[in-house]
């Protein structure tokens, strides 16, 4: 709670909030608000500019570009918050206990983890709607499953640090239980640094999911979606070259704020907790692998 | 993606005397191989996996329609489909390692032709912009760390946050506007290759090497830029400037090796987005590359296709791992033993 207050504090915090709030709006309520019927066709008006009626202009069939956008917004943000979900609902269980579970378990989930970090997100999520069937769903299920590395490092390396944490000793031989010291002494420290992660996760998803909408992947053609939209001003760049810029600023504010908060959310809480360990335990290639920190209770047999 | 790098590894320290070749190298070599070998292993699964959990039946395609159900079960027989799904693996595994992907179901060209032909697009266009991002990145980084503080170092901490916000594709729209629409310089589509025409092939990969350069750019110049900050602080490089030595020679020879450790490591981790990159900046810029097959392959659902792309940019992502890990051993002698 300190945290969120503190980071409320922040500008940047509120700008970020505030427009999420837009995006988040729009995602409810985009198609029903919009000015005109997304897949309307107005053949009098192919491919113009901005205007009083088309805030930003139509594209190559006629359809009002500013309602395909607000339309779209549902698809493209249900999609990366489906990746998120799912990255986060593997990664941070796995990586919480990979930390408990023992040698085998935490040495097995690296493996695993090490495995989907080698497998290359956007051509594994073309290759999934090649099997289970060209549904965006399927798709950005496993770009999840591709962003639970993320979520496992991080997850691990805050909790192996505040597991081998003094207090926690004491808790042990005070006699809590293994569940209570995971619930309060574990869980509520790492809570900050799996909310930053979410936020840079939310930011990735974003861009992967319009870049598989921009390929064509999951989408049945009038549907509206941002990288659609992307999609047909490159066929007529050279008629309306200034086409991409209103779709290209919809992806970049919303993935902005989601790196902003994220930002936002890592400093206030690094004033709190003595340090969010950062980000480097996911890049970090070769200190985590072997036994090198075994268990944390390792060395209390008694606990 | 806001990732920072704060230390390679706990207790890196400076760079030092080599290490003693022989039982060192051969540990070293045991402990890549325990990483490596199960992930090798385990990544080729999941691609045969994905072979076996498609609903398409190959024996049915193979047959046609007026198919009766002898001839499905003695085709599966024949293809091995019948055998229990370890066996099928060892063999798609064995088959693969000699360089047969199997053939596609529609085109019966075979998947290791079709790869083959393609590949060479994708490697130059990667490799062209990952040295791009090297280059420039490091370049940039390495100027907002020697200027750190002034207004160039917050240019261009400002710049990298605002350029991560934008996709690879978008950047390479944009260039498309530029340089192609507006100012006509260079071609918007297309590709030659390098031996036919090197001047071509230069000016038909340069805007989409550019667009994938980008992102992993911004990443090296914000490694590189923290890292150096902190190595530029170190009591070395103090010692360093107390001996007389010029600037140029305490960056190049001191301090620029044991900083690029983070700026090469979160390379070597994003490069399978880069690859992912490759294959959607190659549709902006009507490359013939793999992107276009896996994109073709995946809506015609031919699996042997998808599978043979994937088991081989996994490979190129655990060969540039190991690559980057040679790389940071070259770099950081100390770190390794």
């Amino acid at each position: 709670m300190k945290i969120i207050r503190r980071a409320l504090r922040l500008r940047s915090t509120r700008v970020a909030l505030g427009l999420l709030t837009v995006i988040a709006f729009l995602a409810a309520f985009g198609s029903a608000t919009a000015p005109y019927d997304p897949v309307h066709q107005d053949v009098a008006h192919l491919l113009a500019g901005p205007s009083g009626g088309h805030w930003l202009g139509t594209d190559y069939l006629g359809r009002d570009v500013l309602s395909r956008l607000m339309a779209g917004t549902r698809l493209s943000v249900l999609s990366a918050l489906e990746a998120v979900v799912v990255g986060l609902a593997i990664g941070a269980t796995t990586g919480l206990a990979s930390v408990f579970l023992g040698r085998t378990f935490d040495y097995l989930s690296n493996r695993v983890n090490d495995t989907l970090m080698t497998l290359p997100t956007i051509v594994f999520a073309v290759a999934v709607t090649a099997v289970l069937g060209n549904r965006l769903v399927q798709a950005m299920f496993a770009v999840g499953v591709l962003l639970a590395p993320m979520f496992f490092r991080v997850t691990r390396a805050a909790t192996l640090q505040y597991a081998q944490a003094q207090y926690v000793e004491v808790a042990d031989l005070l006699g809590a239980s293994r569940a209570h010291v995971i619930r309060v002494h574990v869980l509520r420290k790492v809570m900050p640094t799996v909310a930053v992660t979410a936020a840079s996760a939310a930011a990735a998803a974003l861009l992967t999911v319009s870049s598989l909408t921009f390929l064509g992947i999951g989408v049945v053609p009038p549907a509206p979606t941002w990288g659609g939209v992307l999609s047909s001003d490159l066929a007529y760049l050279s008629l309306a070259p200034w086409a991409p810029i209103a779709p290209a600023a919809m992806i970049m504010i919303t993935v902005g704020a989601l790196n902003t908060l994220a930002d936002s959310i890592r400093d206030s809480s690094r004033a709190d907790l003595d340090a969010v360990p950062a980000l480097s335990t996911i890049t970090d290639v070769n200190s985590e692998y072997g036994h090198a920190y075994g268990t944390p209770h390792a060395d209390h047999p008694a606990a | 993606m806001a990732v920072t790098v704060e230390a390679v590894r706990p207790g890196g320290g400076l760079v030092t005397a080599r290490p003693r070749a022989g039982s060192a190298t051969a540990r070293r070599l045991g402990r890549w191989a325990a990483i490596y070998v199960p992930v090798v292993v385990a990544s080729t699964f999941v691609t045969f996996l994905l072979g076996s959990l498609s609903n398409a039946n190959p024996a049915a395609s193979v047959l046609g329609d007026n198919a009766t159900p002898q001839d499905i079960v003695r085709i599966n027989h024949v293809l091995g489909l019948d055998q229990p799904l370890l066996v099928q693996y060892g063999r798609w595994v064995s088959r693969a390692l000699q360089g047969d992907l199997g053939v596609s179901y529609f085109t019966q060209i075979p998947v290791s032709t079709s790869i083959g032909q393609r590949l060479p697009v994708d490697l130059s266009l990667a490799v062209l912009a990952i040295s791009l991002a090297l280059l420039v990145g490091g370049a940039t980084g390495a100027l907002a760390a020697v200027r750190s503080g002034s207004w160039i170092d917050r240019g261009v901490t400002w710049v990298c946050s605002a350029g991560s916000t934008v996709p690879a594709f978008v950047v390479g729209i944009g260039l498309v506007v530029v340089f192609s629409v507006t100012f006509k310089l260079l071609p918007s589509s297309g590709y030659v290759g390098l031996t036919d025409d090197p001047v071509g092939w230069l000016e038909h990969i340069a805007l989409p090497a550019v667009a994938l350069s980008i992102e992993p750019g911004i990443w090296v110049a914000r490694q590189l830029r923290t890292a150096l900050v902190d190595v530029l602080d170190q009591n070395y490089v103090t010692g360093a400037v107390v001996r007389g030595l010029s600037g140029r020679r305490i960056l190049f020879v001191h301090a620029l090796r044991n900083a690029a450790g983070p700026a090469i490591t979160v390379l070597g981790y994003y490069v399978p987005v880069i690859i992912g990159g490759t294959v959607v900046t190659e549709t902006v810029f009507s490359l013939p590359g793999l992107g276009q097959l896996v994109l073709n392959s995946a809506t015609s659902r031919d699996v042997p296709v998808v599978q043979g792309i994937l088991l081989v940019t996994s490979a190129l992502v655990i060969a540039s791992n190991l690559f980057v890990n040679a790389a940071l051993g070259w770099l950081r002698p100390g770190v390794n033993r």
